[in-house]
């Protein structure tokens, strides 16, 4: 990854032999506070997630009801981010959306790894016949391009929040599985399994002490990028005019399309609104990268 | 019209397919050396304004965009605004509209309009003469006979499903109230019904779906294939000749779906007066209309058919464009109300609601001013129109009318239906606009649960079967008519119920629809259609909220366009200044 | 090697023929169906039903299916319901457009990422370094919309370097032999047509390009980095060997492997991402058609088209790992 902190030259593997016994979790702890990069996207992460919970306690105005005869005013010292095509205040939406936006992302993303998480370690636990056919159904799900999936879905189950979640979670769900399954088949070939096999440890055993924590390693770095993804994908989805129903919702991706029809005379909604998408996606992609190479040193570029 | 309307058919269609389009007629604006005299039709300068015919420059290619594509090639099978909108420059009719305005009904392929019997029973065509179809066939009684037969007796499975206006105004087959269509000689034509029929000449006059097409072509091409995905003529396969041959001043060239529609100049146009100047026009569409900004401001195309009102600032600013004025305004954009559904059969409800709503600070933020607010459940402009003096923003009478209802609590709460994925002339955002409502209901006592469905996945089709309690909704005209507003749109009955979309009807309104559309004289129709609007504005079945006029713009460089409140707009007195 | 690719097609022949099921019980089961799109408000009950029977709707469900299979089995993907024209013939017209859309932002993607990626490798650290990562990043997590539009904005319409949206400028009429744009205008005869075409490519390719650039980016820096810390590299410049010799005989030839992995997996992203795409330039591709197909239930127009997506994803991948085998001898086709 782009990243990286060390030296070109520096031994790749040197960090994990020589502290061995720390334990992979706290090592990869402190690679991350070594990492800059990662920091400044927890740090965005932090600064959007406190946004979030003090919304109501640092927004100026209300984020749902408007007065017309304000909108569309640029920023100035009453609004800092202007008003919209409401009359409401842009920053207030910019901060109670972090709410919706943050929350959609973070659900949906969880609900990707445990649907595909669940269908990757059965297959990857168990190998043969299941997993051919956990993999085949995998593989139809992948060859559908995601957006469509997505927006079958949400014409499917009709228009909410929830709904919204689902569709992007199964867009994720056939990568996590297959993440999950390489890992799990790699590690049931991998020495300490092997070992521990050998020592009679019973299959429960093995599967959760063993495989899973390790297996997990992969899945948690995707799942902080699918992160950035989700909060795009869901503006896609309301581009595409399938946001949630109450169109006055201050979720980020409906706000945005909304003001793409109006980027000439209100190009400021777009900017800040974008720019909170964004900027968010970064801050996911950033610490993504920074724990894939904080759990993985093979991986630091 | 109410009795020949195939029972349950659902008028509220154009809407969808926001009708209300073009004239078969290209503007005859002065009577050719060739034709009879023509008393009603054309007067002899009603060249746009604008266009000083000294300095006119001919030739050129006008790209239009539209907001989506043609549908078929055959204006009998669409009841869409894009395809009408090309149609009207190719295919005329017997009658038209003149240009600039929304009914002044003209003759255009009648040399005069028809002469009626005192029983309004009968109608009398002269035809014109010596005029040809683009593939030279000859226009005569004959080709008349054959177009309205072949609309008549459509195949079922054109019917209502692909053929809509003849169904509408006529009925079909044996149950249509057009009795025949007989020729007299080469150049007269007889209409006889079953029952008088008051819209007879203005429900005709703007549609390009009574357009008369060369019988020959018709035949060629199976234009009356029950499928018409079969019928090279409706997929306007073969260019010119082959599809969409009419006598207009342009010619149908070819049809690239999702792509283009090209029409060209026809040079032996039989009314030399209003020969078209342009070489050809191209007619692309453009599903965003931020696309289609972007597209006219980049020079891609000249002239943008529908723009968005707020973007008027933005063109209005530069000395290359310019933005056009439709005039009267021909449509009404609603918020709508089911009286099957709580709480909307309590009349102190809908009041309320009436005085609630802030008309013109919509008008203001949503259609840049340009609309009025609405006092009728149709447009000045039409016909036996009056004001009716509907409630206007007031909250405190609105708060009065809730504490009158007798309800309280979870029963002000209001489920509004609001479509996601479209734009309409009468609600240019109806995103913003629900939303705006939603304040103003809110700010006195209500309480907004709000619904949203995909326009064409389930909105209109719900809409219909009853299923929104309230909704945003309107109505383009077809034709400048009480009827085509009340009846057609919105009250029109199930055999003697009211439709499930309102779930309103008194039967004293069901008799002054009746007699309005039966009238056999003028007086009647005005007596019948005054005293429905009067039930109208005693029950307010709903809110009506503007009557908007949609913009169009062009580049500078486009000269002559006549603008009209209902689309009705032929392009052959346009020419390019460049 | 043939026989490799022979497997790997009869293995798709299960992946496709589940995807029709799946494809079909999900279009079936969407509450709605085309028949209210296709009527509108012009709906009855009785049109309703008598529409069904026509369209072979009240049919039960599985028979429905074994008619559609064995339709697809003959060729036939079917006709749309909405306006009655063969999907194979509305695919034919639209599939050029959006492979050559995704053509380009590939091009784009690769001309582009390779090149930056080896840059930012050669001065790993630095401020181009730096810079390159800042720009995959953005790349990323700007979505296609925002910057479609943002470039149409500034460079179409402030700028008027580019046009807006669409194949071609609509003046200009050209036969249609391939429906690719950039071939029927030189078979025409078209040069000035083909430069047309050419720019109105360039915006929508940057748009639909600018994940797979930061990815492409991102992958070859990567990449080069590694190979340039294997043994045999170092070997290679302690022998003396020049820097651009070792960068072209070892490095690079070694880091191809995972960048041209990562570029088949961009095809199905592309895919998707020319959906909103088309929409932003108006672009007449299958994006478009397929997104308008859902909304109207149009269920043969779906299942036929998605399937045919799906057929080109899984066709790509094979060559992906055609290629990668035949960049990497090492690896056995079993």
């Amino acid at each position: 990854m782009a990243t990286a902190a060390a030296p070109l030259n520096q031994p790749l593997a040197q960090p994990l032999t020589s502290r061995a016994s720390r334990g992979l979790w706290r090592d990869a702890f402190r690679r991350l506070l070594h990492n800059r990069p990662a920091l400044l996207g927890l740090a965005i992460i932090a600064v959007f997630a406190l946004a979030a919970l003090l919304a109501p306690v640092l927004a100026p105005g209300d984020p749902l009801a408007g007065t017309l005869v304000n909108r569309i005013k640029p920023p100035s010292a009453a609004h800092l981010m202007g008003t919209d095509l409401q009359g409401r205040d842009v920053l207030t939406r910019v901060l109670y959306g972090a709410r919706i936006s943050l929350l959609v992302g973070v659900v949906s993303v969880l609900m990707g790894v445990a649907m595909g998480g669940t269908i990757g370690a059965i297959a990857g636990a168990f190998g043969g016949r299941v997993d051919t056919v956990l993999m085949r159904v995998v593989d139809v799900l992948l060859a559908i391009p995601g957006i469509l999936l997505a927006i079958g879905v949400v014409v499917w189950l009709d228009r909410g929040l929830l709904q919204i979640m689902f569709a992007v979670a199964l867009t994720n769900a056939p990568i996590f599985a297959r993440l999950l399954r390489g890992s799990m088949l790699a590690l049931r070939e991998s020495d300490y399994v092997t070992a521990a096999r050998s020592i009679g440890a019973s299959t429960g055993r093995i599967l959760f002490r063993h495989m899973l924590p390790n297996a997990l390693t992969p899945v948690i770095v995707a799942a902080t990028l699918a992160l950035a993804t989700a909060i795009i994908d869901v503006a896609g989805l309301g581009f595409l005019g399938l946001g949630p129903p109450d169109p006055r919702t201050a979720e980020w991706g409906t706000m945005l399309t909304d003001a793409t029809s109006f980027y000439r005379q209100a190009p400021w909604i777009i900017f800040f609104t974008g720019a909170a998408i964004s900027i968010t996606a970064i801050g996911f992609n950033l610490l993504g990268d920074g724990l894939r190479e904080a759990l993985d040193p093979r991986l630091r570029h | 019209m109410l009795r020949i309307r195939p029972a349950g058919l659902v008028a509220a269609a154009a809407i969808v397919f926001a009708a209300c389009q073009g004239a078969a007629s290209p503007s005859p604006t002065s009577a050719p050396s060739t034709a009879p005299s023509t008393g009603a039709s054309a007067p002899a300068s009603s060249a746009p304004a604008t266009s000083p015919s000294a300095s006119i420059k001919e030739g050129g290619d006008l790209i239009v965009g539209l907001p989506g594509d043609m549908v078929e090639a055959d204006p009998s099978l669409v009841s869409d605004s894009n395809s009408s909108y090309i149609h009207l420059n190719v295919i005329e009719g017997l009658l038209g509209v003149k240009p600039g305005t929304l009914g002044d009904v003209i003759p255009v392929l009648a040399s005069d309009l028809p002469e009626k019997s005192a029983d309004g029973l009968t109608y009398t065509f002269k035809l014109r003469q010596g005029v040809k179809f683009h593939d030279g066939t000859d226009f005569n009684a004959d080709a008349v006979v054959y177009n309205y037969d072949r609309q008549k007796n459509a195949p079922k499975e054109l019917q209502d499903a692909y053929n809509y206006y003849f169904g509408a105004v006529f009925g079909w087959g044996a149950d249509s109230n057009l009795k025949s269509v007989e020729k007299i000689d080469d150049f007269t034509v007889k209409f006889t019904l079953n029952q008088p029929q008051s819209n007879f000449l203005i429900s005709q006059a703007p549609l390009p779906q009574f357009g008369i097409q060369s019988p020959t072509a018709l035949k060629a091409g199976d234009a009356d294939n029950p499928d018409p995905g079969k019928s090279p003529y409706a997929q306007g396969q073969g260019g010119t000749g082959k599809s969409m041959v009419g006598t207009g001043p342009f010619m149908f060239k070819e049809w690239v779906p999702n792509d283009h529609v090209t029409i060209v100049k026809n040079p032996n146009y039989w009314d030399s007066a209003n020969m078209a100047h342009l070489d050809s026009v191209t007619f692309k569409p453009y599903a965003d209309q931020a696309a289609e900004l972007n597209a006219l401001q980049a020079g891609d195309i000249d002239l943008a058919q529908t723009i968005a009102p707020n973007d008027i600032e933005t063109l209005k600013g530069d000395s290359n464009f310019q933005v056009i004025d439709r005039g009267d305004s021909c449509n009404v954009g609603n918020l709508e109300m089911n009286q099957k559904q709580k709480p909307f059969d309590n009349q102190h409800i809908r009041t309320a609601i009436a005085y609630a709503l802030n008309k013109q600070s919509y008008i203001d933020a949503f259609y840049a001013g340009l609309a009025e607010p609405a006092d009728n459940f149709m447009p000045p402009a039409t016909q036996y129109y009056k004001p009716l003096g509907l409630p206007t923003y007031d909250p405190d009478k609105a708060k009065a009318e809730i504490a009158a209802s007798g309800l309280s609590g979870d029963a002000l709460t209001l489920t509004f239906y609001y479509p996601s994925d479209v734009a309409r002339p009468y609600m240019p955002d109806p995103k913003g606009l629900a939303q705006a409502i939603a304040n103003d209901l809110e700010a006195v006592g209500f309480k907004v649960n709000f619904k949203t469905e995909g326009w064409r996945t389930g909105y209109l089709a719900d809409e219909a079967t009853g299923k929104f309690p309230m909704w945003l909704l309107g109505w383009t005209c077809d034709w400048p008519g009480p009827d085509n507003f009340l009846v057609a749109a919105f009250f029109h009955f199930q055999g003697s119920k009211p439709n499930p979309e309102f779930a309103y009807g008194p039967p004293e309104l069901k008799a002054a629809f009746d007699k309005g559309a039966t009238a056999p004289d003028d007086a009647t129709a005005q007596q019948a259609w005054s005293d429905a609007q009067d039930i109208l504005a005693r029950d307010l079945p709903f809110v009506p909220l503007v009557h908007s006029k949609p913009p169009a713009a062009a580049s500078a460089a486009v000269q002559g366009f006549v603008g009209a409140g209902n689309l009705n707009e032929a392009l052959n007195s346009v020419w390019l200044n460049r | 090697m043939l026989k490799y690719v022979f497997r790997r097609l009869l293995a798709a022949i299960p992946v496709l023929l589940g995807l029709s099921i799946v494809l079909f019980a999900f279009v079936h089961l969407l509450p709605g169906d085309p028949v209210a799109a296709l009527l509108g408000q012009h709906a009855t009950p009785e049109l309703t039903a008598e529409i069904r029977t026509r369209l072979g709707l009240d049919k039960p469900l599985y028979e429905q299916y074994l008619i559609y299979l064995g339709q697809l089995l003959s060729g036939d993907l079917g006709k749309s319901v909405i306006n009655n024209r063969s999907v194979a013939s509305e695919l034919a017209l639209r599939f050029p457009g959006t492979i050559e859309l995704t053509a380009a932002a590939l091009l784009f993607a690769i001309g582009l990422g390779i090149p930056l990626g080896r840059i930012a490798a050669r001065h790993a650290q630095g401020w181009t370094d730096g810079a390159v990562t800042v720009i995959s990043l953005l790349g990323i997590s700007i979505p296609i919309f925002i910057l479609g539009y943002t470039l149409q904005f500034f460079l179409s319409v402030q700028l008027k370097w580019l046009p807006t949206s669409a194949r071609l400028d609509p003046r200009t009429h050209i036969d249609a032999v391939t429906n690719f744009m950039l071939i029927d205008t030189l078979l025409d005869g078209r040069p000035d047509a083909f430069v047309d075409a050419l720019r109105h490519l360039v915006l929508p390719a940057i748009a639909l390009g600018s994940i797979p650039l930061a990815i492409v980016t991102r992958i070859t820096r990567a990449s080069v980095l590694d190979v340039a810390n294997e043994d045999y590299v170092r070997t290679a410049r302690a022998k003396g060997l020049t820097e651009r010799r070792v960068d072209s005989r070892h490095v690079m030839r070694n880091a191809w492997l995972p960048v041209v992995t990562v570029i088949g997996l961009q095809v199905g992203g592309l895919l998707a991402g020319a959906v909103i795409t088309e929409t932003v330039f108006s672009w007449n591709g299958v994006g478009r058609y397929v997104v308008e197909a859902i909304q109207d239930h149009d269920y043969l127009v779906v299942q036929s088209t998605i399937l045919v997506f799906a057929l080109i994803f899984l066709v790509v991948n094979l060559l992906v790992d055609v290629g990668y085998a035949f960049l990497n001898p090492r690896i056995r086709y079993s």
